[in-house]
């Protein structure tokens, strides 16, 4: 034995053995974060049918899709009226910020209704900015809202965590904390009243 | 490389307010281990690596598993479901769970390896009594979180070993019928068990983790024993436990998850010793297995309850079986530690060896004249293994124990 210790042989294997013992560790965290991913029976394809006739006109039912809460929305004539004349309001009104406000049914034609029907707005009811459900405040002007909305209110929602506010075709308005319009998700009428969602 | 982080400025700052520095070097890098242990005295660094393995596992499983009983809608009940579901939808569910059922056959492979050399080489003598008596203790909240998590799955086995072992605090006289009450929660093993099981099975780690540290606390004030048994007076009879036992433990380790990480990819039933084959049967408590016997790791105290034609007296001797471990330090009187240098003790804690082993076979086997006679002359040398200690060193001729190493 020699009393010099060879100093650069032991720091390669100290290095060596370090190195591949932090590998191995790290491929044994592997399992247990990818344990902690939604398992294959809640990733599996999970579509929603609903039958929009059975929501009246004016009327909003909040439905449930993959966990997730959409807002199904039945706009009358009047309040189809009510989505024009503040587009200097919104912050995206044509839905192209990012792909989750978009769709691919979304053509130029229904931009701005955001829908398939006109009359029926479905969107994922989870507010942008923390996720929170807006209240819906369909009709426009502060009549009825106070002074939960601007005075120059178009109608659509406010949500009550943050005060962020959406039109009627769910399209974020300027000043809401929230960043983008409410998402959209494809969907398509199986029959004339039949949505299927996802 | 220790020496390099604590010669960093951060490790400087939290040294001082903590004392860090000192506390490793004494209890970790410059703790002085004797030089002649040998590959025995692995299995406690293992048994810790065991525990880390269970906590974290469980952990994991802890997350999907729901301890109930109701019956769930087109299928069995929410708790065999919710295994089943680990096993097939959760990423990677099926290594994790095998990995902790495997893990607890594991815990008790390596830590019977350690009670035994502490029981060859006389490490419960003085001045290790009471480290051996923590030990103990250790080993009785192991078998209570073992017992606890085999329900939890609720198969057939689980089930009904729960039935049979809350039963035996029935045979007690006057608590009896109480203490099976509270241990039910009901009339018979049911929903309220299952739901105070789960929660006892992960109460008993958090016990052991704090038991682990007065343990190993214990045994660095009194310092390890030797395969020799002799007490170590002179510095060149010591060596650092960083490198020398560091890079030897992690040997163990790695020669450890070889046998490991083969059962538990290729074989986690192992026969149906660590999974028995009737727990994959949904929990019935209307219809009662063909045969039913614990986990391999709690058979030989089966066998001594089963030697006994009373319910009570197989009760009793059941509990003084393990009760009589904590007495073995102060029934063995003999001066001489290690048993290479007793020769009567060596062919005693040999035979004592072969005794668990075949009284484990006979409790994991059906019950017959035969096997029951087998495990009655097992049961009767298991207590007098610890009985004849009182005598023995009255007349056994110990070797001369060398004066160092």
């Amino acid at each position: 034995m020699t009393e010099k210790t060879n100093d650069s042989r032991r720091n390669f294997l100290y290095l060596a053995a370090g190195g591949l013992g932090g590998v191995a560790a790290a491929a044994a965290v592997v399992p247990f974060i990818g344990s902690m991913l939604p398992a294959a029976d809640t990733l599996a394809a999970s579509k929603t049918e609903y039958d929009v006739s059975t929501v009246a006109e004016g009327q909003l039912v909040v439905i449930q899709w993959q966990g997730k809460p959409v807002f199904v929305t039945n706009r009358t004539e009047e309040l189809l009226k009510q989505l024009d004349g503040h587009d200097e309001m919104l912050k995206d009104k044509d839905s192209t910020a990012i792909d989750a406000v978009s769709a691919k049914w979304l053509t130029d034609e229904n931009r701005k209704y955001r829908s398939i029907k006109p009359e029926y707005l479905i969107v994922v009811a989870s507010c942008t900015h923390l996720g929170c459900i807006p209240g819906y405040k369909p009709s426009a002007g502060r009549k009825e809202w106070g002074d939960s909305v601007p005075e120059n209110w178009p109608g659509g929602w406010h949500c009550p965590c943050h005060g962020s506010l959406y039109d009627l075709s769910a399209r974020v308005i300027n000043g809401s904390p929230a960043p983008y319009n409410l998402y959209l998700m494809p969907y398509k009428y199986k029959s004339d009243t039949t949505v299927v969602i996802g | 490389m220790l020496n390099t982080i604590m010669k960093t400025k951060l490790f400087g700052w939290v040294d001082r307010r903590t004392g860090a520095e000192a506390i490793i070097k004494s209890q970790l890098t410059e703790y002085p281990a004797p030089k002649n242990l040998n590959y025995m005295w692995n299995f406690g660094s293992l048994a810790l690596l065991v525990l880390v393995i269970q906590i974290l596992t469980g952990i994991f499983l802890a997350m999907y598993y729901k301890p109930s009983a109701a019956f769930s809608y087109g299928s069995y009940t929410v708790a065999f479901d919710s295994v089943e579901r680990i096993m097939r939808d959760v990423n990677f569910g099926w290594l994790i769970r095998y990995m902790h059922a495997v893990g607890a056959s594991a815990f008790f492979v390596v830590v019977y390896m350690h009670i035994g050399r502490g029981l060859y080489y006389g490490s419960y003598k003085e001045p290790r009594e009471l480290l051996w008596i923590i030990g103990v203790v250790i080993l009785l909240i192991m078998q209570g979180a073992a017992f606890f998590g085999y329900l939890l799955p609720w198969g057939q086995m689980s089930f009904w070993g729960a039935t049979v072992i809350t039963n035996l605090f029935g045979a007690l006289p006057v608590i009896g019928e109480f203490l099976q009450e509270v241990l039910r929660g009901g009339f018979a093993v049911g929903d309220p068990t299952l739901n105070r099981f789960f929660s006892l099975h992960y109460l008993f780690p958090l016990l052991l983790v704090a038991i682990v540290g007065g343990h190993i606390h214990a045994l660095h004030v009194v310092h390890s024993n030797n395969p020799e048994g002799i007490d170590l007076t002179k510095e060149e009879e010591k060596i650092m436990f960083h490198p020398y036992y560091t890079v030897k433990d992690a040997f163990g380790v790695a020669v450890f998850l070889l046998f490991y990480c083969y059962f538990v990819f290729f074989n986690p039933q192992a026969w149906g010793y660590f999974i028995e084959v009737d727990n994959y049967v949904p929990a019935n408590n209307l219809s009662t297995p063909a045969h039913i016997a614990p986990v391999w790791y709690l058979t030989p105290w089966y066998t001594i309850l089963r030697s006994f034609e009373s319910k009570l007296l197989g009760v009793v001797m059941m509990g003084a079986s393990l009760a009589i471990l904590f007495a073995l330090p102060f029934l063995d009187r003999s001066k001489v530690r290690s048993a290479r240098y007793r020769p009567v003790f060596k062919q005693m804690v040999y035979l004592f060896f072969v005794t668990v082993i075949v009284l484990g076979y006979c409790g994991h086997s059906a019950p017959t004249p035969t096997l029951k006679l087998i495990g009655q002359i097992a049961t009767t040398y298991y207590f007098a293994f610890f009985l004849l200690l009182l005598v023995v060193p009255k007349f056994e001729k110990t070797k001369p124990v060398p004066e160092g190493i």
